[in-house]
Order: structure tokens, then C-alpha cells, then sequence
């Protein structure tokens, strides 16, 4: 048998180098390998491991935000306190990745370039405005993860492109954010949809900014629209009812293996809902643990 | 015994390090798929991918073109044998068609794994599919094409009653079932369907296979050596002195490695390539391929009671899915009656059980065969008839169970047993009447389970340094049941547990035993190592009369010592009486374990398959928590009490395991574990991400109690015990799911979607029909 070339590149430069002749970056591994051993698709032959690439583990606070290098890995994201203050939702989404296991080798530019529908991390970056790093030897650019992901597992990166880190924007003081799922089991699980929300709250508790995306209701993560008319009420049973009609109708969902279109698109206005309630809540500040679906149950299931 | 023995140790509480256990935990331990033999090669099967069809063309000339690979197999390369227990339907190879995906069509041994599934992919098989039967009750209509056309040219035991795609048929009848009926004060039926589900070993099978000469070693990861090694000899004609089948550690059964399955392919490759071949199966493989799976099951009930809420009648209609071969499961049908029949005291009873022939993966015995679901639709069915009269459900098994004395409902009658106290216990442990939120809900439910004797036996040696061997041929899966036999033997001899290691899992060292089946290893084992220690017993008493100038019947043994009865001074160590021994007259024992006689009822059974009365039988109660998010369906269990009448507990750490882990497993098939099939009878979930299985973070808070004070005819008053806490938990769950959606959710499993369906305000959704006559 040909002996296949596997690198271990040791910085950015090794990385971009290997990819301009044709290398398949691999971080955790946790969806390329193990998706290769599923028969998805074979294991590429050509492979550069980027896992040990410092400048990619980072998480670093500047002027206008926080920069999550592409190699911080889902146990760090879920327990850092710059991403559990201020980004709570993709906390609640790292801390809901796989099992211990797989948060501690699988990272978020894997979880980002892999692309798929019912990835956890991409409603929160949605909501909370994150903009994704990608760099090759032709230079670097930006882009906003709608830009990024055009089908299930389909980016418009192009194969020399590393994702080296995502971008979030600075926060105000009133803002909060939240992902809940819908989950069967608590652990090793896949979304069968989730929701990530963002509020940002005025000083008398009323609606300034909400920002919804949804996971696994459509090819891939969407935006919820037509949230103008909740800015300046305040969070209600009203508003969350709003949230959840507006979620499932806009929702496009397929029946698949792990639900039927009609549940999934009735529960992932059930778990808007909870995320808008969840993010406002913290945006009023009370302190609702990481992860909401622990601290407030697979629906509300888990009660102390 | 003496008040010199430790007592914790007599009343089994005492707590020993399993033998494997460190093994296990440090990856010392070796499983089949880590050996490796010099010039090994490896193997790779072509399976139908279709659940039914014809085989128009089949060249594997293309296979054995590919480099690296040394053999090639078909049906025509293997001796022309039709084998199986209970009716010979199975072969191993398709010959002309195929009846269920997981059917091997063909073989290859290659080098590398690589070059074996290319060869495979090289195989050119055209295939006419055939619409495929998967509906068992539509298999049982006159006009149903059949799964085995030639099914009634199959050798058969007589007692298997069959026709068509019926494969075995069953029926328990006592008193006047339709009568006392149509007098009943109040009378319900219910229906229930549980999806078949699966057994999930951690450790995917695997199998090694070397010849030398004439002789064939046979290392793989089944729970019945004995069974498999008879599978070899029948299937490629060998006699049984030629065949060492040898289990190294087993990363898990639950059934699904019972029966004999893959060990002759890879045998009849390793001969035809002249090199020794392994076969390592993916996780699909394990889902796909075995002929062990729980079964499917529809279970129609109907019951009557008359004005105090006794069950005078029950009438019940059962069909189980059994796929495409029998395999172990001729009585099946009469075991999922009794467990849709329960252990109450019905005094008119007429349940007929049928087991089709479908183009699904065969069904087989995985833990507690029918149990789960015969147990959820009984107890799913017995809650609704304590609502429909307005008493406690609770009550209404108190008034309706079996009790000592009490005579069941084939009309076996009980002598002692603890079905009352396991209510009674496992009730004061997690109250269902206590108060909950109003998303949470109690469930009860109680169940019941045979011990089953069978021929077993072992060695056990001292050697000159009072350390002793236990050549067994039981096998461990996991229970840690062989693992207990090292106390039993102890005891014995006033040895300690630790004192013995054991020699298992090889056909050629050890006598015959059933395999890790049916309960039955520390039932039947237990009895022959107790018998063979005990002949080490009176040799060792023998030699300290001697030493001691005593009477032998005077010499106790306990502690490491020999010593008279009422002069404890007046002591010898067993090493030393060991060491005497090894210059003469050596410790050996052997025993195996005497025959027990079966009660009998006064059920008249059409297909009797030995099933309707019971050896030492088990009894349990299951209380759960469950709390309901009835926005979305998804239920959690978050406490589970239970009561297990399983007679004397030896090894009390191993006890709770087997319950924790019935629980768990019951968890599952109650709320996620269900096989998918799409239109053409394919599965649809064959992987670990979309078959869910409970973790250990969805675990409750679990509380066991044995019931201890009615010992069984097992060694030292045991019972079985590793199936029945498989039995209750999802009837519990049941229980508890529809107070909380205030109906019965019918199928199982009760997944998040089907009870939110059942939330959904829609009238139709109630297929119980009630009549109350007379009210
Ligand atoms: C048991 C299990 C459970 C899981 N549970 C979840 C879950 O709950 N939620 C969830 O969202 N996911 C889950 N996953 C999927 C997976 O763990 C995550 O998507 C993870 O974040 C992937 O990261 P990775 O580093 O392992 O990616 P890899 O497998 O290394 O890579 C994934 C893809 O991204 C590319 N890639 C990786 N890094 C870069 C980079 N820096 N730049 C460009 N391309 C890159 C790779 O080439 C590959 O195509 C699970 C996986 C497993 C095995």
C-alpha cells in the first residue's frame, strides 16, 4: 500500500503550506475520522492535523470583542469565563457537544467548517454577530457564518482556507444569551433542534435588540426574521408565545430518522422560546448554570 | 458451619474484588479482536442488502482476483447441512434466496482487512428483489407469500407446532375463559405494540479461527461455547473431540451473543486459506447480522373482573415478530403468553401466541426474552382495569397477585414466594402515593421470571500450596456469575474467594455448561462446583482425622484451617494438609449439576414448549419517578425503586449491577431503543448515534432491595437473577407516562414524539374499549 502523506503542523504557515498542495486540515477529528469509519465519506489521503498549532487555542479580548482561536476545543469554550460571561450561548452549546470526550478534543473551527445542519455552536454564532477568520497562503478575509455555510455540510471556503478564529463582537451590559435543544438522551446526542437567542435589554427590562437562530429545521442554520415587532415590549408570555409561532413558522424542517417535520417544527418554537426567556433572563442578570438544558432541564425535565 | 466463619461472608454480603474485574479496568484483559496469530489473515462477509429476494447470479471469480486475497466461500464450498434448534431452517450461506439483509451470501480471507473488502465489493451478485413480508400479522393470512416455502420439508422437534409463516405456536388454556367473561362484572381490552429492539454489546463480535492439522481452535466472543462448538461440528461435519472453542474476556452479551452464528464461517475460511483468519464486525455488523434481537410484539388483552375487582378471566392474542429464522426461539410464544398473563391469579385463562416468519433480522434471545414487552402490555393493561373499577393500582395487584399458597394462572401452585413483599417493599421505598409536581407521576408494575435447570459441570483442584483452581465450562458475560463461583467454592472448603482463580471459556479444558443463558450459570454451575468442592471437602477432612487423630465427621474446615468440632485448638492449615495431599492422593473434585424436577400446572397447552409452570421463579416490583416536559414528550426517569425476590443473594455487589443495569437497560427500551425499518424491511438505525441507548448521565437515582426469605433450589437457595431485573422497569415507566398524558401510550418505545402525539388533543387516540356491565 502507498504510504499516505499525514503532517502535524506546528504553526499557521505549516498548515497553509500543506493545504496549498492539497492537505485536509483535521483538528479533533471527531467528525472527520469518525465520520470516514461511518462510510460518510472515506478518510481523505492527504491529511494535516492542526490540533497543535498554539496561535489556534486562544481566546483573546480586544477593543471590540473576543477572538476564539478555530482550535479551542468545546471543553475550554463551556468554562471560560470571558465565553460564559459574556457568550453564555456558546457555552451552552460547547457544554452540550458529544460527552466529555468529545468536547475535550473536538474544537469550534471543526464544528464551524464541518457545516452541518444540526451543529451546535452555529445558532449561538449567529445571534451573537460572530464573524469567521479563514486565511490561506492568497491571504486572509471574514465572513459571516451565513456566508459560510451554504448546505448541509457544504461551506464557501474553498479547500486551502483555514478557519484560524472567529470573531465576537463586543457586548453591552444588559445583553444575555442562551441555547437550549431538544435532546432524547443527555449525553452523545444530536440536536434534534435547538435555539440560540440574544437579548439586550434597556434600563426599565424592555426589548432593545433579540436576535433568534435555529438548529436542524433547515439546510442550514438559520436567522429567524421579523423580530422588529418585539423590540421595546417586554418579555412576556405574550413575546414568548410570538417567539415560538414565529420560530415554527418560519422553520423548515424535514422527517427524518430522529423526528417528524410537525414535531420538530413545533418544538423548535418550544425551545426558542426558552432561549429567549433563558437569554433575557440573563440579560436582567440572574445567573442560569451552563448549560440552560441542565440547569433547566431537557425541557424543563431537570429540576432540582 | 461454625461461629468460627466469617459471617459476613455466610449471609453474602461479603465484598471480593471480582476476578476479572482489574483486568477490565486496566486494559490488562484481552479481548478476541486483540489476538493476533502469525500469518492471520482477515475476514469480510457480503450480506444480501436486500430482505428478500432471489439470487439470479452470484460469480466470485472477480473476489478472487484481488491481491492479497487466499479464499473465497459461497454455499457451494460448505458441506450441504440445514441446522438450527427447533426446526432446521437455516444455512450458512444463501443458497438461491435471501431472507433478511444481514443473510451472508458470501466469504472472503485476505490479508489485510482492506483487501478483503475490496474483494468483497469485486463479488458480482444480481439479486431480484421480492416484495418483502414485514408485517407478522399480514404473514399470517392465508394468502401471504411465505418466508420458507419449503418449511414443512425442514426436520423439526415434534413439539413445534408450525405452519406456514407461523414458526411456532403456542397456547396456555385454563378453566373457561369466554364464559367467566361474558359473567364478568367488568370487562377491558387493550392493545399494545412493542417495535423489536436490540442488544447492544460494547464489544462488536469477533472471531478467530486456526487449524493445525485436523484440529480447529476457535477463539470468539459468544456466550455458549458449548453451543457454538456444536454448531461448528454439525454445520462442517467434525466431531466435538477436534473443536476447542475458547472465549477470551467478553465485552458484553445481553443475549445477542448467545446461539451459534459466524465461528464455521470463519472456520471453513481459515481451512481454505491454510492460514488462521479474524473476523472483527463493525458496529453495523453487530446490528445488522445476528440472529438475536428482541422481538417485535403485538399483545391484544382482555380481562375480566367480577364486583370486587378480582381478574376472573383474561383472554390475550399475542404475535411476534421473529424475523427470518427461528433461531433459539421455538418457545418463545409460550414464554411472551406468560409474561402477557403475569403473575396474578386468574382462574380462566386463553391466551394463543404466534411467532411469524417475517424478512426482518431473526429475532432471538437477548435478556429476558419477551419479558419487557409482555410485561408492558400486562401491566400497562392491568393499571387501566385498577382505573376503570376506581381502585389503587397498587391494591389491585396486592388483591390480584400471586402469593404463597396462591395458585398461578397455568395452575402452578406456589409454595413460598415473595411477590407480596416485593410489592410491599418496593412501594414503602418510593411511594406512588406520595405527592409530586404536576409533571411528575409514580408508576408501578411487577414482574416475574423462571430459573431454568440444565446439565453443568466443573473441576475443582487444590494444588500443594492450598491454592485452588476452578475448571469451569460456565461463562462469564459481564455478570460476574462465574466470577461468583469462587466463593461458592471457598465456603466450601474454608477457603477464601481469593484463594481460587478459575480456568473458563474453553471447551477443551472444562465440562459442558449452557452458556451465559437464561440465568441459569450460578443456578446450575453454582450446584455442580459446590458438589465438585465438596468432594475436596471430605478428602481434606479425611486427611486432618488423620493428622488429628479424629473422627472425619467431627473435622470442620474454615478460616485456612482443619480443626474438630468443639476443640478449636486442635487445628491443622489447610496448606499444609494440601501440601501432604500433592505426594499422594491429589485434591480433585468434580460435579455437575443434578437434574431438578420442574412443577407442573394444569394448563393445557397447545405447542408446549415447557414453559407454563415454573423451577424457583423470580418476582419483582418497579416503582419509577418519571418527569414529563409535555411540551416537547421527552420523559425522564428520576428514581427507581426495586423489590427483587430472587432467592438468596451470594455476591451482593453482583446482584446490585444486574439490577442497576436492568434498569437501565429497561429505561431504554421504555423510551429510546427501538429499531426503525424503512418500506422495504431494511433498518434504518443500525448505529450507536441513532439507536439510543441510554448513557450513564441519564442514569436515576436507583434503590434495590432483596428479598431474601425464600430461597430457590440454586446453590445455597439461589435463584436466577440476571434477567429478571430486565423485566418490570419499562411496565413501571408505562404506568407512570400515562397518568402523566392521561392515556396509555401504546407503543413502544414510548419515544418523546409518540407521547407527544398522545398529548395532542385528538379523540382517536384511545383504542381501549370498556364495558361495564351492569354498573
Ligand atoms: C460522539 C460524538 C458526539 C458529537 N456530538 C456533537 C454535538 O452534540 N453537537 C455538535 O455540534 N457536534 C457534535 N459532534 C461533532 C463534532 O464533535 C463537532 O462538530 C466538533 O466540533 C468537530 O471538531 P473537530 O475538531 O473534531 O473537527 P474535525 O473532525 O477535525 O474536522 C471537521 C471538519 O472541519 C475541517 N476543519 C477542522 N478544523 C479546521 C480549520 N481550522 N479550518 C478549516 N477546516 C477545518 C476538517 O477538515 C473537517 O472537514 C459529535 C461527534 C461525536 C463523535
Amino acid at each position: 500500500m502507498p504510504t499516505e502523506p499525514f503532517q502535524i503542523a506546528g504553526s499557521i504557515e505549516d498548515a497553509l503550506s500543506a493545504m496549498a498542495t492539497g492537505a485536509r486540515p483535521v483538528a479533533g477529528g471527531t467528525d472527520l475520522v469518525v465520520g470516514a469509519r461511518q462510510g460518510k465519506s472515506p478518510l481523505p489521503s492527504n491529511l494535516v492535523a492542526v490540533d497543535r498549532i498554539v496561535e489556534l487555542s486562544t481566546i483573546e479580548q480586544n477593543a471590540e470583542g473576543v477572538i476564539v482561536g478555530a482550535g479551542v476545543t468545546h471543553a475550554t469554550l463551556m468554562t471560560d469565563p470571558l465565553i460564559t460571561s459574556g457568550y453564555t450561548a456558546l457555552a451552552d452549546a460547547a457544554a452540550l457537544v458529544g460527552s466529555p470526550a468529545t468536547r475535550n478534543v473536538g474544537t469550534l473551527g471543526g464544528n464551524v467548517m464541518n457545516g452541518s445542519p444540526a451543529m451546535d455552536t452555529g445558532a449561538p454564532l449567529i445571534v451573537l454577530g460572530a464573524m469567521i477568520d479563514l486565511r490561506s497562503q492568497g491571504g486572509s478575509r471574514r465572513v459571516a457564518p451565513s456566508k459560510l455555510w451554504t448546505g448541509p455540510g457544504s461551506t464557501s471556503a474553498s479547500d486551502d482556507e483555514l478557519c484560524v478564529a472567529v470573531a465576537l463582537p463586543k457586548r453591552s451590559e444588559r445583553s444575555g444569551s442562551a441555547y437550549v435543544r431538544l435532546e432524547y438522551r443527555r449525553a452523545m446526542e444530536i440536536a434534534v433542534v435547538g435555539a440560540a437567542a440574544s437579548v439586550e435589554l434597556n434600563d426599565e427590562g424592555v426589548i432593545e435588540q433579540v436576535a433568534i437562530a435555529l438548529t436542524a429545521v433547515a439546510p442550514t442554520i438559520v436567522a429567524l426574521e421579523g423580530l422588529t415587532d418585539l423590540v421595546g415590549r417586554r418579555v412576556d408570555e405574550d413575546v414568548l408565545a410570538a417567539v415560538a409561532a414565529i420560530a415554527s413558522s418560519q422553520a423548515q424542517p424535514i422527517s427524518d430518522l430522529r423526528a417528524g417535520a410537525d414535531y420538530r417544527a413545533h418544538t423548535v418554537g418550544v425551545m426558542a422560546r426558552r432561549a429567549v426567556d433563558a437569554a433575557a433572563r440573563r440579560a436582567a442578570g440572574e445567573t442560569i448554570e451552563v448549560p440552560v438544558n441542565r440547569a433547566e432541564g431537557v425541557g424543563r425535565t431537570d429540576r432540582p | 458451619m461454625t461461629d468460627t466463619v466469617d459471617q459476613s461472608v455466610q449471609d453474602g454480603r461479603r465484598r471480593f474484588v471480582r476476578a476479572d474485574g482489574p483486568d477490565k479496568v486496566t486494559g490488562s484483559g484481552r479481548y478476541t479482536a486483540d489476538l493476533q496469530l502469525a500469518g492471520m489473515l482477515h475476514a469480510k462477509f457480503l450480506y444480501a442488502g436486500t430482505a428478500r429476494g432471489r439470487i439470479r447470479r452470484l460469480d466470485v471469480e472477480p473476489a478472487r482476483r484481488v491481491p492479497g486475497v487466499l479464499a473465497v466461500l459461497t454455499d457451494a464450498d460448505v458441506p450441504d447441512v440445514r441446522y438450527s434448534p427447533g426446526v432446521a431452517d437455516r444455512r450458512l450461506f444463501a443458497r438461491g434466496t435471501v431472507r433478511f439483509e444481514g443473510e451472508i451470501v458470501a466469504a472472503v480471507a485476505a490479508t489485510t482487512p482492506e483487501a478483503a473488502s475490496a474483494a468483497i465489493s469485486a463479488i458480482e451478485l444480481e439479486l431480484e428483489p421480492l416484495p418483502p413480508i414485514t408485517d407478522p400479522e399480514a404473514a399470517l393470512s392465508e394468502d401471504s407469500p411465505l418466508v420458507h416455502p419449503d418449511w414443512a420439508d425442514y426436520d423439526a422437534d415434534e413439539g413445534v407446532v408450525r405452519s406456514g409463516n407461523t414458526a411456532s405456536f403456542s397456547s396456555l388454556s385454563r378453566g373457561d375463559a369466554a364464559s367467566a367473561m361474558a359473567k364478568a362484572e367488568t370487562v377491558l381490552s387493550s392493545r399494545y405494540v412493542a417495535d423489536g429492539c436490540h442488544a447492544v454489546p460494547i464489544e462488536p463480535r469477533a472471531i478467530v479461527a486456526q487449524w493445525e492439522g485436523e484440529k480447529l481452535t476457535v477463539w470468539t466472543s459468544t456466550q455458549v461455547p458449548f453451543d457454538a462448538r456444536a454448531g461448528i461440528c454439525e454445520t462442517l461435519g467434525l466431531p466435538t473431540n477436534r473443536v476447542r472453542v475458547v472465549v477470551p474476556h467478553l465485552g458484553g452479551g445481553f443475549g445477542g451473543k448467545c446461539g451459534f452464528h459466524f465461528e464455521a464461517h470463519i472456520a471453513a475460511l481459515a481451512r481454505a486459506a491454510k492460514r488462521p483468519v479474524k473476523l472483527v464486525f463493525t458496529r453495523a455488523e453487530e446490528f445488522l447480522a445476528p440472529d438475536r434481537r428482541r422481538e417485535g410484539m403485538t399483545i391484544e388483552l382482555t380481562s375480566g373482573l367480577d364486583g370486587d375487582g378480582r381478574i376472573v378471566a383474561r383472554q390475550g392474542r399475542l404475535v411476534l415478530d421473529g424475523g427470518a429464522y427461528l433461531a433459539d426461539k421455538a418457545f418463545f410464544p409460550q414464554l411472551a403468553a406468560m409474561q402477557a398473563t403475569g403473575p396474578y391469579q386468574i382462574p380462566n385463562l386463553e391466551v394463543e401466541a404466534h411467532l411469524v416468519y417475517t424478512n426482518h433480522q431473526p429475532a432471538g434471545s437477548v435478556r429476558a426474552p419477551t419479558a419487557p414487552q409482555g410485561c408492558w402490555a400486562v401491566e400497562s393493561h392491568t393499571d387501566e382495569l385498577a382505573a376503570a373499577i376506581g381502585m389503587d393500582p397498587v391494591r389491585f395487584r396486592q388483591v390480584n397477585g400471586l402469593d404463597t399458597g396462591t395458585t398461578g394462572p397455568t395452575g402452578q401452585v406456589y409454595d413460598a414466594i415473595g411477590l407480596q413483599d416485593c410489592i410491599d417493599t418496593a412501594t414503602s421505598m418510593l411511594d406512588p402515593t406520595s405527592e409530586t409536581a404536576d409533571d411528575e407521576a409514580y408508576g408501578v408494575a411487577v414482574g416475574w421470571w423462571p430459573s431454568f435447570s440444565s446439565p453443568s459441570g466443573a473441576y475443582v483442584k487444590i494444588d500443594d500450596d492450598g491454592k485452588g483452581q476452578i475448571i469451569t465450562g460456565a461463562q462469564e458475560c459481564g455478570t460476574g456469575a462465574v466470577m461468583t463461583l469462587r466463593q461458592l467454592a471457598a465456603d466450601e472448603v474454608g477457603l477464601q474467594p481469593e484463594d481460587f482463580e478459575l480456568v473458563y471459556q474453553d471447551t477443551s479444558a472444562a465440562p459442558f455448561d449452557m452458556g451465559a443463558t437464561g440465568s441459569q450459570t450460578l443456578f446450575n454451575n453454582g450446584r455442580a462446583v459446590v458438589a465438585a468442592a465438596s468432594q475436596l471437602a471430605d478428602q481434606l477432612k479425611e486427611l486432618a482425622a488423620n493428622r488429628l487423630e479424629a473422627s472425619a465427621s467431627d473435622i470442620v474446615l474454615a478460616d485456612g484451617h482443619a480443626s474438630v468440632t468443639g476443640t478449636p485448638s486442635v487445628t491443622v492449615p489447610i496448606t499444609e494438609l494440601a501440601g501432604e495431599a500433592a505426594g499422594g492422593a491429589l485434591l480433585l473434585g468434580h460435579g455437575s449439576s443434578p437434574e431438578l424436577a420442574y412443577p407442573t400446572g394444569t394448563a393445557t397447552c397447545v405447542g408446549d414448549q415447557g414453559m407454563s409452570a415454573w423451577l424457583s421463579p423470580q418476582f419483582s416490583c418497579h416503582v419509577v419517578k418519571v418527569r414529563l416536559d409535555r411540551d416537547t414528550g421527552v420523559a425522564r426517569v428520576t428514581n427507581v425503586a426495586a423489590a427483587h425476590d430472587s432467592g438468596r443473594i451470594l455476591n451482593h455487589t453482583g446482584a446490585l449491577g444486574q439490577v442497576h443495569g436492568g434498569i437501565m437497560m429497561g429505561i431504554g427500551q421504555a423510551l429510546t431503543e427501538g429499531t426503525v425499518y424503512d418500506d422495504q424491511g431494511k433498518q434504518r438505525n443500525a448505529m450507536l448515534l441513532e439507536y439510543k441507548l441510554q448513557t450513564a448521565a441519564d442514569g436515576p437515582a436507583i434503590n434495590v432491595e432483596f428479598i431474601e426469605s425464600y430461597p430457590g433450589e440454586g446453590p445455597a437457595g439461589a435463584k436466577g437473577l440476571a434477567e429478571a431485573p430486565n423485566v418490570a422497569t419499562a411496565a413501571a415507566v408505562s404506568n407512570a407516562l400515562a397518568k402523566l398524558a392521561g392515556r396509555p401510550i401504546r407503543q413502544m418505545p414510548m419515544t418523546a414524539e409518540r407521547v407527544w402525539n398522545e398529548l395532542k388533543p385528538s379523540p382517536s387516540n384511545n383504542d381501549t374499549s370498556i364495558t361495564e356491565e351492569g354498573r
